[in-house]
């Protein structure tokens, strides 16, 4: 270690750095270039020796492997005194395993025991804390109005060696990142320094490294970017002024206000709601879809992105005033945001819409009844096949979105008027939803009448080959022959369990001779190394969707993925990642893998779970389904005959519970 | 061959707080000779560093092109008549292996001599006055100085054109043998960890050179943190190759074996050795409790308990019932085996010493 002397050295050569710097630039000067290097590599040197003192390394013994999809190795982990007393901040992830023992080097050696006291669930922290340390180093945090984009900012951490930090060097690359909750650096910043400070060149903590993504949480999210030149810190200064809470043992989550807003692009469109979650702060705060929110705390908030950036940072706990436009109507409201929406189950009349395209005059309007529920609420209500909707709650109906929209104003367990045409007679009927349900018609009348043959222009039909620029992938696609741009059809994704995956391929082949009973284009891409599915798939897989959703016409309540054993599981991946897109997951001896999909009023999702008797992974596949009922997505479990693949039965069912996911 | 005066590694002498008298007449020397303008380049002005250090490395073809191998890597130049140095690896291993200068110049190299362990090894081409790196002139580097990292990454440069060039930091030094079981390398000697993504294909052997010009270590292959589940990029510094190559350049350099087992001991420690039961091993990484103790064994004479959390042996932590198998099997019982326990919240260090009474101190 470097001696007293040296330190002070460094200290008086920092600060004669940043005065030549400033006179440099103040005065037009032109220093030698010999010195100014030197001089910036000493400052750049007194900034680590610094905070040094208040860095330190961290093991842990025993917990899991994988923190979802992302392994996570046994190596030290390091982080940032914050307090004289031993209280330590460090980055989630490297306590996401969740190890039996957890052990901090102290500044002077020592090996302390530390507890785990509080976690920030919004920013990926955690708080340890060291019992009966004293005087422990603390470090000064920079002020984050001081903290300019392009200044030095070097990343800390204690991992390859105990007895000397390991740094980083790059420059802070943008401020308000992840909806403001975090600094950019180009540092590299990975698993050797998260938890540990991002300083400036005095050697004060701009913030603490973490994983962060600005599409994903949790504590892996970000991993991916590690070393990549995008790096992120939570600023010290904020984590100071949550410290007390943390310190009391609480345990930070982000706020949530029950809201989902309007589909479009959320840099143009205005916080307007698509539905507000029943239970949830906005709800009781009497919000309702079709309001638009102008105002958080005197923000004033024109678009999406606007309100996102206002609310995301937020805490549970926190309270926001909300300015609501309704109509002409302005009004405040103060709310609570709370941590955990109750699960959300979609209401469900039971009722399968029929799908002839509109006629050209304006009189088809309502939704036409093709399938009625056994048992189900429109069943005890009289509503029979044939019959046209054209009211519900009060609003008219005129096509399916509109029901859909409606549907999710109506909560379960209250009744709701529907009206519907049967002739010439109009009848009022009152219908009480349900939670949705699993079950799958026996039998089903067609969906549409056949209509003569479409002629014209159309896009390829027959299987074909799809290629994306960009992406290594290949795919296969299959269109119906007749396919007729009036009709909407249903998209299959199948994704085999390998890139050489031949009960897939015979899998396709099936789909392929139903495609045109159930007016389905079938989507088959391939992982694109040989290894089998990686992450860097999902994109390609994302964009094959969308260009199909482009170039044909795509009925959005019948897009599903699906697949047998792995490919089964990367299914339920898919569905989350393109949670906006997919209706279905089909997982054939597959169980739940990824993170577990977000329930969405304006995203329904329905499950089809198959497994054959005694498969090995039974247990999982049934733990998966369970989990996934207990968030109020509908699954359909099925056993089996055999393990190898579905007989006609078996498939006959499948095809069914396809056929009827536009069901409300 | 080359008489190599006494290798002085500048910079770090003059860091050290406590030089030796033998070293600091070293630095004398060193000091002398830079006043005297032979070693150091002005440090301002790195754009000639740069085209200096480009001319002293080479592009290496030979071996590979099949299952995703490259057939080609990086080396430097350390003497004018054309000696290469560069990393041990496949690529060499054929007949005909070329150096390609950055003139343009392609040559067929000869392999004059390969240490598989160290992983370097020192190829010759029929050249002269050919620029190249001093060894003698190396320089040690300090965590958080900026260098250059020159090598054909990619393959990206080809014939005449020069190889590229990264900026980054040093951002550790440490030893690839203190972490044991974290990297797949035979090379187990000092690095330099750096913060630019140096090591990727075909970058092995290039140079890591400091600002002024001088050669600081040879760039690493691509390795695993296994760790912390990352690439990492590293350098091997002269100071650790240095004494081999002078070897290698007097023809008398003979390679050691390469596949030295792992340092098996033949009369280790185990868990019935000690007397120890752990719990049982069920999950990837259960942590190493202690479930019950034989009666009479070293262990309980050491004064452990059930219950107790086996963190460390011998200072080194045993993170898992695993690692701490492997740990124990690495420790001759001839020596002293010290292991910290954690009991309840308190940490105890025990050590146990064949021929001699097991010992119980306190908190370390």
């Amino acid at each position: 270690m470097r001696g007293v002397t040296t330190h002070k050295r460094r200290r008086a050569l920092a600060r004669l750095a940043t005065l030549l710097t400033l006179l440099a630039g103040s005065s037009g000067w032109v220093l030698a270039d010999d010195s100014l290097e030197e001089l910036e590599q000493a400052a750049l040197a007194a900034a680590v020796d610094r905070v040094a003192p208040s860095v330190v390394r961290i093991d842990t013994v025993g917990g899991r492997e994988r923190v979802g999809e992302t392994a996570v190795g046994p190596g030290p982990t390091t982080g940032l005194i914050v307090s004289e007393d031993g209280f330590i901040v460090s980055s989630a992830f490297g306590f996401a395993q969740q190890p039996a023992s957890i052990l901090v080097t102290l500044p002077d050696g020592a090996r302390a025991r530390a507890r785990l006291i509080a976690a920030d669930r919004s920013r990926q922290l955690v708080l340890l804390k060291v019992d009966g340390a004293k005087r422990l180093p603390v470090s000064a945090p920079a002020p984050l109005a001081d903290v300019r984009v392009g200044a030095w900012a070097i990343a800390v951490g204690r991992t390859y060696e105990a007895a000397r930090p390991n740094v980083s060097i790059g420059i802070v690359s943008a401020l308000g990142r992840i909806w403001g909750k975090a600094v950019q650096t180009d540092a590299k910043i990975s698993p050797v320094n998260y938890g540990g400070p991002l300083v400036d060149v005095a050697g004060r903590v701009i913030g603490i490294l973490v994983p962060m993504s600005p599409s994903e949480s949790g504590e892996a999210a970000g991993v991916d970017w590690y070393d990549s030149g995008i790096g992120f810190a939570v600023p010290l200064e904020h984590v100071l002024s949550v410290l007390p809470r943390l310190r009391a043992g609480e345990t930070l989550e982000p706020g949530v206000l029950g809201v989902n807003l309007v589909e479009g692009s959320m840099f143009s469109q205005p916080a307007e709601l698509a539905a507000v979650r029943p239970n949830s702060p906005a709800y009781k705060a009497g919000l309702q879809a079709g309001d638009r929110i102008v105002e958080i705390d005197g923000t004033s908030i024109e678009r999406q992105t606007q309100f996102k950036r206002q609310l995301l940072p937020r805490y549970a706990g926190d309270k926001v005033r909300l300015t609501i436009a309704r109509g002409e109507e302005r009004f405040d409201r103060e709310i609570e945001l709370i941590a955990k929406l109750e699960p959300y189950a979609h209401p469900f009349l039971g009722v399968l819409p029929r799908r002839d395209p509109a006629a050209g005059d304006a009189v088809a309007a309502g939704v036409r009844v093709r399938y009625v529920f056994a048992e189900s609420a429109a069943a005890k209500a009289g509503i029979k096949a044939g019959d046209v909707l054209v009211g519900l709650a009060g609003k008219d109906v005129t096509d399916l979105a509109s029901v859909r929209l409606l549907l999710q104003q109506v909560e379960i367990g209250q009744q709701v008027e529907v009206a519907v045409r049967r002739g010439e007679e109009t009848l009022e009927l009152k219908v009480e939803p349900v939670a949705v349900s699993d079950a799958v018609p026996d039998d089903l009348p067609p969906a549409r009448e056949p209509r003569p043959a479409f002629v014209g222009e159309r896009p390829a039909t027959g299987k074909f080959a799809l290629e994306l620029p960009e992406h290594a992938n290949k795919a296969s696609v299959f269109v119906p022959g007749n396919y007729d741009p009036a009709v909407a059809y249903g998209l299959l994704v199948w994704l085999p369990a390998s890139a050489e995956d031949a009960a897939a391929e015979a899998q396709f082949e099936r789909w392929q001779a139903q495609a045109e009973a159930l007016d389905l284009i079938v989507l088959v891409p391939r992982p694109g190394q040989p290894a089998g599915w990686a992450q860097s798939d999902l994109e390609f897989i994302g964009h094959a969707m969308e260009r199909l959703v482009a170039d044909y016409r795509i009925d959005r309540a019948r897009i599903a993925v699906g697949g047998a054993g792995t490919g089964g599981s990367v299914a339920f991946v898919v569905a989350s990642a393109q949670r906006p897109l997919v209706r279905g997951v089909i997982a054939l001896e597959a169980p739940p893998a990824g993170r577990m999909p977000e329930n969405e009023p304006i995203h329904p999702l329905a499950i089809y779970s198959a497994n054959s008797k005694g498969a090995t992974n039974a247990r999982a596949i049934e733990a998966g389904a369970e989990r996934l009922r207990a968030a109020r997505f509908p699954v359909t479990r099925r056993e089996l005959a055999k393990p190898e693949g579905l007989s006609d039965d078996e498939h006959a069912h499948l095809e069914r519970w396809l056929d009827s996911l536009d069901r409300f | 061959m080359m008489d190599y005066p006494l290798f002085v590694p500048r910079a770090r002498c003059l860091s050290r707080a406590r030089c030796r008298v033998g070293v600091v007449v070293a630095c004398a020397v060193a000091l002398v000779a830079t006043s005297g303008g032979a070693i150091r380049v002005a440090a301002a002005d790195w754009h000639a560093t740069i085209a200096g250090a480009q001319q002293k490395s080479v592009k290496i073809h030979g071996a590979g092109g099949f299952r995703g191998l490259e057939a080609y890597q990086s080396g430097i130049l350390i003497s004018a008549e054309g000696h290469v140095l560069t990393l041990w690896s496949y690529v060499l291993d054929t007949e005909d292996v070329s150096v390609t200068l950055d003139d343009g110049r392609k040559f067929t190299a000869k392999l004059l001599g390969a240490d598989p362990k160290l992983e370097i090894a020192l190829l010759k081409i029929d050249a002269a006055d050919l620029s190249h790196f001093e060894l003698t002139e190396a320089a040690a580097a300090s965590i958080g100085q900026r260098v250059l990292a020159l090598s054909n990454v990619f393959g990206i440069a080809t014939g005449e054109e020069a190889v590229s060039v990264q900026h980054g930091h040093v951002a550790a030094a440490t030893s690839l043998a203190a972490h044991r079981g974290v990297f797949e390398s035979t090379y187990r000697g000092p690095v330099y960890i750096l913060d630019a993504m140096t090591n990727n294909p075909g970058s092995a052997g290039g140079a890591l050179v400091a600002l002024d010009g001088r050669l600081i270590g040879l760039l690493g292959k691509e390795l695993r943190d296994s760790a912390h589940n990352v690439w990492l990029n590293y350098a091997m510094p002269v100071s650790a190759i240095e004494e081999t190559v002078r070897q290698m350049l007097a023809g008398r350099f003979k390679p050691s074996t390469a596949d030295e087992p792992a340092t098996a001991v033949a009369n280790s420690w185990s868990l019935e050795a000690l007397g120890v039961v752990l719990v049982p091993d069920l999950v990837p990484r259960t942590p190493p409790f202690i479930d019950t103790l034989r009666r009479g064994s070293p262990a309980e004479q050491a004064g452990l308990l059930p219950d107790d959390l086996v963190l460390y042996i011998n200072n080194r932590l045993v993170p898992s019932a695993q690692a701490l198998r492997a740990e124990l099997s690495q420790i001759d019982q001839g020596d002293e085996l010290r292991l910290t326990v954690m009991r309840h919240s308190e940490l105890i260090e025990v050590t146990l010493r064949v021929g001699a009474a097991p010992s119980q101190g306190g908190q370390p």
